[in-house]
C-alpha cells in the first residue's frame, strides 16, 4: 500500500488522500472534515455535497483559461484570423479593405509602408506596395488566409486520421499496428519535407489538393502518440472491467479510451497546425506548394526574397506573420498540455 | 548485442528498400516530365523530347524503370555504381559524389552541435527549473520551433554574410554594442550559476566588467582582423577543460585525476613545441596523426596516474588532450584569419559551399570552406536544438523525481554527483530515440537551407530532379540521405544499448 | 561540525522535538505534521504507525532533510547529537549515509537501473572515506554476503533488473548499513514484498539492530509488522501523534480511540470468522446444482517474442459452488490473477477446460461470451484505475445495464440509487466524478458496478489490497452484507491470508502456477498439510506482540526443520564496526 503523504494535485487523476482539507478549491480532494459520529477517525474524506461538482473537463478548462501565455496566444491567433478573413473578405463575404490583391497601381513613396505605431497611422498602404504597385496588405492577408485554410484543414483531417488509425492499432494490434509502425519507420528514411514535396508537386499547386496531400503525410505522429496512449490505457483496470462486462470493442474505444486520450489528441492537433504552417510555407518557398496565380505566405517570401535590400518590408511582413502564427499556436499547445497534465505545469513543483 | 545490431540492420535495410519503391513510384507519378517540351514551339523540341525519353527510359513502365535503377544500385557492392543519367543525359553518380560531401558535412556537423548544445541547455534548464535561465531557454525553444527555416536563412544571409562582410572591412564595435554584449553575458552567467541575490549580482558584475574589458581590448588591438590565442591561452583553455572534467567526473576530492589532467596539459605544451612545424603547415593525414599521438599520450598518462580510478583518469586525460588539440587548431585558424582576409576581402560569400579556384596555405583553405559552413550550420542547429533542449529538460525533470535519485541523495552524495552520475544517464535514454526522427527533419531542413545559400548539394539535386519529374536525382538523394538516416538510427540504437543495461541482456 | 546535544533525550540517536511541517501548494498551505515529538535510542526499534495522510513519512523525511522545497519545517531534529536544522548543506550531506541511512519501500525503483550494484554500493563507502577502489569493492561483496545474498562476487557486477525484489531490498539494506549508521529510517520496507520475503527481511533488520546496536525508525501501516519488530510504538493520525508507548502497551491495551479503532479493523489470522462484525454464513447447496466455476486441468500460457511460451498456470483444477466464496491465495507470480482474468474471458486457456456457470468458455464465440458475462461481476485492485475518470459515478455503475440493454433510463437510474444505498454512499454522488471521492469509496462504487446485473458469480481480484486497514474493514463489511443478501458465488483472489480467513468457505493455495493445497478454510488454514502452506502461514504476522513472538519462534523452528537458513546479519559486530571505523575520524 503506497503511503503518499505528499499532496497530489487535484484533477491529475492521481489524487490520494491529502492530509489537510482546503474548503476553497472545488477540485481539491481536501474538503473540510465534518465529523460524523462513529466516523470520527476515518481516513476517508467525507463527500462534501454542498459544493459544486466539477468534471475533469471543467477543471481542465479552468486551468487553461488561467494560463496567461495560452490566452495571449489565443487572442493573437483570433485577431490574425479575423483580420485575414474580414479585411479582404472570404468567398462571397465582402471585406472592409478596399484594395484588391491582384490589382496593380502606381507606386507611391517607393512602396514604403504607411503603417506606424507612434503616432498610430494606418494610411493608404499599411504594409507597403510591391514593385508593380500591388497593395501588400491585401496580398499578405490573402496569403495568410490561404496558409491558415491549409493549416486548419490539415489539422482537422490529420487529427481524424491519426486518432482512428492510432486507436485501432493500439487496441486491436495486429496488421494495422504493423503497417502503422512500418510507415512511421518510413519517415526516418524519407524526411517529411521530402515526401511532402513530392506529393505537393503532384497536387498541382491548388490549396485543397495540397491540403489533402499534406494530411496524408502528417498523420503518423499523432497516430503513434494515440497508439501509445491506447496501449497503456487498455491495461488500466477500468478498460479491463469494461471488457469483462462484455462491452463491445468500439464502445470501449470511443466511450472509455478515447475520452481519456483527449489531452494528447488536442495538444497534438494544435502542434500539427504549427508544423503544417511551417511545412506549407517551406514547400511553397521551394516551389512545390501553392503556386501562382494563388498565393500563400511562403510563396510571398519566395517571390520577394531578393528584394530584401531594396524593399525589406516585402520580406518582413509574411515572415513575421508565419512566425507569429506558429509561435502562438505552439504556446497554445503548451497551455493545453499544462491544463491536461498539471504535473508538468510551471505553477506547481 | 551483436545480434541486436544485426537485427536492427536487417529491418533498416528492408525499410530502405520499401521506401525506395514508394519514393520512386510517387516521384514518377508527380507530374509529366515532358510538359515543358510539349508546350515548346522550338524546332528542336521533338529531338529534345526523344533525347529525354532515352535518358530517362520513359518508354518503359515505372516498375521497369525502377528495376533498372535498382540493378544499377546493386552494382555498388562491386564498387561499380550506376545511378543512371538525369533528364539532360548527365551521369548522376558523378554529380552525387560532389554533392554528397558538402551536404553530409553540413548535416553531420549540425546534428552533433544540436545534440551537444541542446542537451546541455536542457539539463541546465532542468537543474535551474523556474529560473530566469529556464524561462529564457523555454522561450527560445518555442521561438526556434516556430521559425520558418528559409526565412531565417535569408535573414542570416543578409546579416551574417553581407553586413558582416561590410563590417569586417573596417571592424569596430561601438560603445553601445559593447555594453549590450557585456550585459547579456552578465545576465546569462548570473542566472546560470544561480545562488542568492548577492551572489548573482557579484557574478553578473564581474562577468560584465570582464566582457567589457575584453571587447574593448580586442577592439583596440585590431583583434577582429588579426586574432590569435598563443600558447599561454591554449594552456589555459586546456587546463580549464581538465579541471572542469575532473570536477564533473569525481569532484574535488580525487587528486590523482586532477594530476592526470594537468600532466596531460604539460605533455601537450611539450608536444606543441615538438610538432610546431607540422602544426603550422599541416595536411589532413598529419593532423590526424598528431591527434592520434595526443590521444595515446593521454591514455598513457591516465593509466599512469589513475590507480583504482584508471578508467575515469583515462577519460579525463583524453578529454583534456582533445581540448588542447582543438585549442591549438583554433589558434592556428585564428592566426590565418588575416591571411585569409587578404585573399578574400569579403570572406563569407552568399552563394556556394566554397570559393572556386581558391588557393592558399592549409589553414586558409580550411577557412575557405569552413566559413561557408558557418551560416547554414547555424540555421540547422538552431532549428533542431530546440527539440533537444525541450525533450532533455522534460526527461531530466522526470528522472529527478525518481526514487533512485532520492536513494542517491540519502547516501549523502552531493548534487553534482546525483545529477551527473545518477540522473543524467537515465535522462539521456529516451533522447536517443528522437535522434533518428530529428535527423530526418534535419535533412529536410538541409534541402531548404541549401536552396537559400545556393549550395550545389543534395538538396539542390533533389529539388531540380523533382521539378523535372526526374526520379534519377531524387533517388540518388534518397540513397545518400536514407543510408545516412539508417546509419544515424543505428548509432542511436547503439547509444541506447550502451546507456541502458536492461536491453543489453 | 556543530554539535548541540540536547539534554532531555541523552543517548537518543534520533530525536524529533515538536516537529511541524507545512507544504505550500497551489491551493494554499497544507499542514502535514503538527508538532510531533519522539526519539529513537541505539539498538531500539521505534515503529511509527498510521494510515495514509497521517504524516508519518513526512516526519521521517525531515530527519534526512530531503523534503521538497515547498515544505516549511518547524521544531528541532537531532541526529546523533547534531541539530540538523541549523547545520550547513555540506555538513548534512556528511551525516546522510554516515550517521543516518534510509531503507525505502519500493525496491524495484530505489536502485538506479543503469548502474551496477557494485557501483551503487561503493560510492557511499568512497564518499564517506571508509574504503576506496578495490577495497571498497571487497567491502561491498562482504556487505552483500552479510545481508544474505548468494554469490556476492557475481552480484556486484550485475544490474538491479537482474535481481529479484527481495534481493534488491537486501541490497538497499546493505547500502544503508554500509557506513555503519547510528540510525536507520525504514520507510515501509516490506510493503511491496511477498509475505515470506517480508518475514526474512524483518529477521534481517532485527539481527542488524541486535548486532550493530543501530536504532531503527520503522514506518509502517501493518500492525503485524509492528508487533513483530517494534520495541516502542508511536501512532499518528492526520499529522498528530495520538499515542505512544511500548509495543505491548499500545497493541494490547490501546488508550486512544483511534488506536482502538485501528486495531479493531485488522483481521487476525487464526481468529476465524466472527471478527469486525463480519459473519459469513455457511452455504447449503443442493447436490447436483450446477457449479459456478469448474476448472479441469487448466493451462494458461503467455507467448513471448523469440522465446518458448511462459506457462503461468499449469494443470489447475478446482470448483466454486453456487453461493460459495473461494479464496485463491498465493504470492506474486503464482498465477492467481491470471486465473481470475481467464474466468472473465480476457485470456484464452491453452489447455484443459474452464466451465463457468455450467458452460465451457474455452473457445466460446464473442456473443456467447457476452451472454455469460452478463451473469458475472468483477472487482479489481486499484481504486485509482478501476473507474473511468471521464464518466460520472452514476454512469460508471449503470454501464453494464447500458451494454446489455437492460431496462430503460428511468429503471436504470432507480437501480443505481438502490446500489448506492447498498454500498452506503449518498445518492447525490450520482453526478459526481471518480476523482472527487477517495479510494475506499471508489472501491465501493466498483462493488456496486459489479452487482448491477445481479450476478451469480463475482470475481474479486485483490479488492482491498490497496486500501488502508480501517477502510478495508468498511469495504469488507459491505461486501459480506451484500453477499449475505444476494448470495452470489465469489472467487476471491488475495495475498492476505487473514482476509481469506475472514471471508472464504474454501481455500486454494497456488504456487508458481500450480495448486499446492485446496480444501475447506478450517482445514487449509488451521491444519495445513503441505510445506509451502505452512511456510506461508508461519510468515504472516499477527498484531499481537506476544503471540507474534511465539509464532516467530515456531517459524524459525519450522525453517530449521525444513533445513532452511534463518535470515540474519552474518559476521559479528566488532568486526563490522572496525571495518567501518575510520568514518568517525573523518566526520
Amino acid at each position: 500500500m503506497p503511503d503518499n503523504d505528499q499532496p497530489e494535485l487535484p484533477g491529475s487523476g492521481k489524487e490520494r488522500l491529502s492530509p489537510i482539507p482546503d474548503p476553497h478549491d472545488p477540485g481539491s480532494v481536501q474538503h473540510r472534515e465534518t465529523a460524523v459520529a462513529g466516523e470520527e477517525f476515518s481516513v476517508e474524506k467525507q463527500i462534501d455535497l454542498t459544493q459544486k461538482s466539477y468534471s475533469q473537463g471543467e477543471l481542465i478548462r479552468r486551468r487553461f483559461f488561467h494560463h496567461r501565455g495560452a490566452m495571449i496566444s489565443l487572442g493573437f491567433l483570433l485577431f490574425i484570423t479575423l483580420m485575414a478573413v474580414s479585411s479582404i473578405g472570404y468567398g462571397f463575404i465582402p471585406g472592409w479593405w478596399p484594395k484588391d490583391y491582384t490589382v496593380t497601381s502606381t507606386v507611391t513613396d517607393g512602396g514604403r509602408p504607411s503603417l506606424s505605431l507612434f503616432p498610430p497611422v494606418w494610411g493608404e498602404q499599411p504594409f507597403g506596395q510591391d514593385d508593380v504597385g500591388k497593395d501588400y496588405f491585401a496580398l499578405t492577408m490573402r496569403g495568410t488566409q490561404r496558409s491558415l485554410t491549409i493549416a486548419f484543414t490539415v489539422g482537422i483531417l490529420t487529427t481524424l486520421l491519426g486518432t482512428v488509425i492510432g486507436a485501432i492499432a493500439g487496441y486491436f494490434r495486429g496488421w494495422v499496428e504493423a503497417i502503422l509502425m512500418r510507415i512511421t519507420d518510413l519517415f526516418i528514411v524519407i524526411p517529411l519535407l521530402v515526401l511532402a514535396a513530392v506529393l505537393g508537386q503532384s497536387s498541382g499547386g491548388g490549396i485543397w489538393p495540397l491540403a489533402i496531400m499534406l494530411s496524408l503525410v502528417s498523420w503518423t505522429g499523432l497516430a503513434r502518440l494515440v497508439r501509445g496512449e491506447v496501449l497503456s490505457l487498455r491495461e488500466r483496470e477500468f478498460v479491463t472491467a469494461a471488457e469483462a462486462i462484455g462491452t463491445s470493442p468500439w464502445r470501449i474505444i470511443f466511450k472509455h479510451i478515447l475520452p481519456n486520450t483527449m489531452g494528447t489528441i488536442i495538444v497534438s492537433a494544435t502542434l500539427t497546425i504549427a508544423t503544417v504552417i511551417l511545412l506549407e510555407s517551406a514547400l511553397s518557398f521551394l516551389g512545390f506548394g501553392v503556386k501562382a496565380p494563388d498565393t500563400s505566405l511562403g510563396l510571398l517570401i519566395s517571390t520577394y526574397q531578393n528584394s530584401f535590400t531594396v524593399r525589406p518590408w516585402l520580406f518582413w511582413w509574411p515572415g513575421l506573420i508565419i512566425l507569429g502564427i506558429a509561435l502562438s499556436v505552439n504556446f497554445l499547445g503548451d497551455g493545453l498540455r499544462d491544463a491536461f497534465d498539471p504535473r508538468q505545469s510551471r505553477s506547481s513543483d | 548485442m551483436l545480434r541486436f545490431i544485426l537485427r536492427r540492420l536487417g529491418v533498416s535495410a528492408l525499410i530502405l528498400f520499401l521506401g525506395s519503391v514508394f519514393l520512386f513510384f510517387i516521384t514518377v507519378l508527380s507530374g509529366d516530365p515532358l510538359e515543358d517540351l510539349r508546350e515548346s514551339r522550338e524546332r528542336t523540341a521533338p529531338q529534345q523530347m526523344e533525347a529525354r525519353i532515352r535518358n530517362m527510359n520513359l518508354n518503359e513502365p515505372w516498375y521497369v524503370r525502377y528495376w533498372i535503377w535498382l540493378t544499377g544500385v546493386a552494382r555498388c557492392v562491386t564498387l561499380n555504381c550506376d545511378l543512371g543519367t538525369d533528364s539532360r543525359g548527365a551521369d548522376i553518380g558523378t554529380a552525387l559524389v560532389n554533392a554528397a560531401g558538402s551536404t553530409l558535412r553540413l548535416v553531420t556537423l549540425a546534428t552533433i552541435l544540436a545534440i551537444i548544445i541542446g542537451v546541455t541547455l536542457g539539463i541546465l534548464a532542468a537543474i535551474r527549473q523556474y529560473s530566469g535561465f529556464d524561462y529564457a531557454v523555454t522561450f527560445a525553444a518555442f521561438l526556434f520551433f516556430s521559425l520558418p527555416v528559409f526565412w531565417v536563412a535569408v535573414l542570416l544571409k543578409e546579416y551574417g554574410a553581407i553586413r558582416f562582410n561590410n563590417w569586417i572591412a573596417d571592424p569596430a564595435i561601438s560603445l553601445t554594442a559593447t555594453i549590450v554584449i557585456a550585459l547579456l553575458v552578465a545576465f546569462t552567467l548570473a542566472s546560470l550559476l544561480g545562488g542568492d541575490m548577492r551572489r548573482r549580482l557579484v557574478t553578473g558584475g564581474v562577468s560584465a566588467v570582464v566582457a567589457f574589458a575584453a571587447i574593448t581590448y580586442f577592439d583596440s588591438v585590431g583583434w577582429w582582423r588579426q586574432p590569435a590565442l598563443g600558447l599561454p591561452l591554449i594552456i589555459l583553455v586546456a587546463a580549464a577543460a581538465g579541471i572542469l572534467l575532473t570536477y564533473v567526473a569525481v569532484g574535488r576530492s580525487n587528486r590523482k585525476i586532477f594530476y592526470a589532467a594537468l600532466t596531460t596539459v604539460a605533455a601537450g605544451a611539450v608536444g606543441w613545441f615538438v610538432f610546431n612545424g607540422w602544426i603550422v603547415t599541416p595536411t589532413y593525414p598529419l593532423l590526424l596523426l598528431m591527434f592520434g599521438i595526443s590521444i595515446v599520450a593521454a591514455i598513457v598518462i591516465g593509466w599512469f596516474w589513475g590507480g583504482w580510478d584508471r578508467n575515469i583518469a583515462i577519460w579525463v586525460s583524453i578529454g583534456t588532450a582533445t581540448a588542447f588539440a582543438f585549442a591549438t587548431a583554433l589558434d592556428q585558424l585564428l592566426r590565418n584569419w588575416g591571411p585569409f582576409l587578404e585573399r578574400k576581402p569579403r570572406p563569407i560569400s552568399t552563394i556556394g559551399s566554397g570559393s572556386p579556384n581558391f588557393s592558399g596555405p592549409f589553414w586558409t583553405g580550411v577557412w575557405d570552406w569552413g566559413v561557408q559552413l558557418i551560416l547554414p550550420t547555424i540555421v540547422l542547429t538552431v532549428i533542431s536544438l530546440a527539440g533537444y533542449s525541450r525533450y532533455t529538460r522534460a526527461s531530466m525533470l522526470e528522472t529527478i523525481r525518481q526514487d533512485y535519485v532520492r536513494t542517491a541523495r540519502s547516501k549523502g552524495l552531493s548534487e553534482r554527483v546525483v545529477i551527473s552520475k545518477h540522473a543524467l544517464r537515465n535522462a539521456l535514454i529516451p533522447i536517443t530515440t528522437i535522434v533518428a526522427f530529428d535527423f530526418a527533419g534535419l535533412i529536410g531542413g538541409a534541402v531548404v537551407t541549401e536552396t537559400v545559400f545556393g549550395w550545389k548539394g543534395m538538396g539542390a539535386m533533389f529539388q531540380e530532379g523533382l521539378q523535372r519529374v526526374d526520379p534519377g536525382p531524387v533517388m540518388a538523394f534518397y540513397l545518400v540521405t536514407g543510408t545516412a538516416a539508417v546509419f544515424m538510427n543505428m548509432m542511436a540504437d547503439i547509444a541506447y544499448a550502451f546507456l541502458d543495461p536492461r536491453i543489453r541482456t | 561540525m556543530t554539535a548541540t546535544t540536547t539534554d532531555n533525550t541523552s543517548g537518543a540517536v534520533l530525536d524529533f522535538a515538536d516537529v511541524d511541517v507545512r507544504f505550500s501548494t497551489e491551493f494554499g498551505s497544507v499542514h502535514a505534521v503538527k508538532g510531533v515529538s519522539l526519539h529513537v535510542n541505539p539498538g531500539e526499534v521505534v515503529a511509527l504507525v498510521g494510515e495514509s495522510g497521517s504524516g508519518k513519512s513526512v516526519t521521517s523525511m525531515t530527519a534526512m532533510r530531503l523534503l521538497p522545497s515547498n515544505a516549511r519545517i518547524g521544531g528541532e531534529i537531532t541526529v546523533n547529537g547534531h541539530a540538523i536544522r541549523s547545520i550547513s548543506e555540506g555538513a548534512m550531506r556528511r551525516l546522510r549515509g554516515n550517521d543516518i541511512a534510509m531503507v525505502f519501500q519500493e525496491p524495484m525503483t530505489a536502485l538506479n537501473p543503469v548502474l551496477t550494484i557494485g557501483t551503487q554500493m561503493t560510492e557511499a563507502l568512497e564518499l564517506h572515506g571508509i574504503a576506496s577502489g578495490r577495497a571498497a569493492l571487497e567491502r561491498a561483496i562482504e556487505l552483500l554476503d552479510m545481508v544474505g545474498i548468494p554469490e556476492p562476487e557475481r552480484r556486484v557486477k550485475q544490474y538491479p533488473h537482474e535481481l529479484s525484489g527481495g534481493q534488491r531490498q537486501r541490497v538497499v539494506i546493505a547500502i544503508a548499513i554500509s557506513c555503519d549508521p547510528k540510525v536507520i529510517i525504514a520507510d515501509e520496507p516490506t510493503t511491496a514484498l511477498d509475505v515470506t520475503v517480508q518475514a526474512d527481511i524483518l529477521d534481517l533488520l532485527r539481527s542488524l539492530k541486535d548486532k550493530l546496536n543501530t536504532g531503527i525508525l520503522l514506518i509502517t501501516h501493518n500492525m503485524g509488522v509492528v508487533a513483530d519488530m517494534a520495541d516502542r510504538v508511536c501512532v499518528m493520525f492526520k499529522g498528530e501523534l495520538v499515542e505512544t508507548g511500548t509495543a505491548d502497551e499500545v497493541l494490547l491495551n490501546p488508550q486512544h480511540d483511534y488506536t482502538k479503532m485501528l486495531l479493531g479493523s485488522v483481521p487476525r489470522l487464526g481468529a476465524g470468522r466472527d471478527q469486525m462484525g463480519i459473519n459469513i454464513a455457511d452455504v447449503e447447496v443442493e447436490e447436483g446444482a450446477e457449479l459456478a466455476i469448474d476448472l479441469q486441468n487448466l493451462v494458461i500460457e503467455y507467448h513471448r517474442m523469440g522465446k518458448p511460451p511462459f506457462r503461468a498456470v499449469d494443470d489447475v483444477s478446482f470448483q466454486v459452488r453456487q453461493g460459495e466464496i473461494v479464496g485463491l491465495v498465493g504470492e506474486s507470480g503464482s498465477g492467481k490473477s491470471t486465473i481470475g482474468r481467464c474466468a472473465l474471458g480476457l485470456i484464452p486457456a491453452a489447455g484443459g477446460s474452464f466451465r463457468l456457470l455450467g458452460q465451457d468458455i474455452t473457445g466460446m464465440k464473442r456473443h456467447q461470451l457476452k451472454a455469460i458475462r452478463r451473469r458475472i461481476g468483477v472487482i479489481f485492485q486499484d481504486p485509482a484505475a478501476s473507474l473511468n475518470p471521464r464518466l460520472p459515478i452514476g454512469e460508471c455503475i449503470s454501464e453494464p445495464m447500458v451494454v446489455h440493454k437492460v431496462g430503460n433510463r428511468k429503471s436504470q437510474e432507480q437501480k443505481v440509487y438502490e446500489l448506492l444505498d447498498a454500498v452506503e454512499l449518498p445518492r447525490e454522488v450520482y453526478n459526481r466524478y471518480p476523482h472527487e471521492v477517495s479510494g475506499g469509496q471508489r472501491q465501493r462504487i466498483s462493488i456496486a458496478r459489479a452487482l448491477t446485473l445481479d450476478p451469480e458469480l463475482l470475481v474479486a481480484d485483490e479488492p482491498t489490497s490497496a486500501l488502508d486497514v480501517s477502510v478495508q474493514a468498511k469495504v469488507l463489511n459491505i461486501f459480506s452484507d451484500l453477499q449475505a443478501r444476494y448470495k452470489f458465488a465469489c472467487l476471491f483472489i488475495s495475498h492476505d491470508l487473514a482476509v481469506i480467513d475472514l471471508l472464504a468457505h474454501n481455500v486454494v493455495v497456488l504456487q508458481n502456477g500450480r495448486v499446492v493445497e485446496a480444501g475447506p478454510r478450517e482445514q487449509v488454514l488451521m491444519d495445513p498439510q503441505e510445506e509451502y502452506t505452512r511456510r506461508l502461514l508461519a510468515a504472516a504476522p499477527v498484531p499481537d506482540p506476544r503471540e507474534q513472538r511465539s509464532r516467530r519462534e515456531e517459524r524459525h523452528a519450522l525453517l530449521r526443520q525444513l533445513g532452511d537458513e534463518i535470515a540474519e546479519l552474518k559476521g559479528d559486530s566488532d568486526e563490522f564496526h572496525s571495518a567501518s571505523a575510520h568514518s568517525d575520524d573523518l566526520g
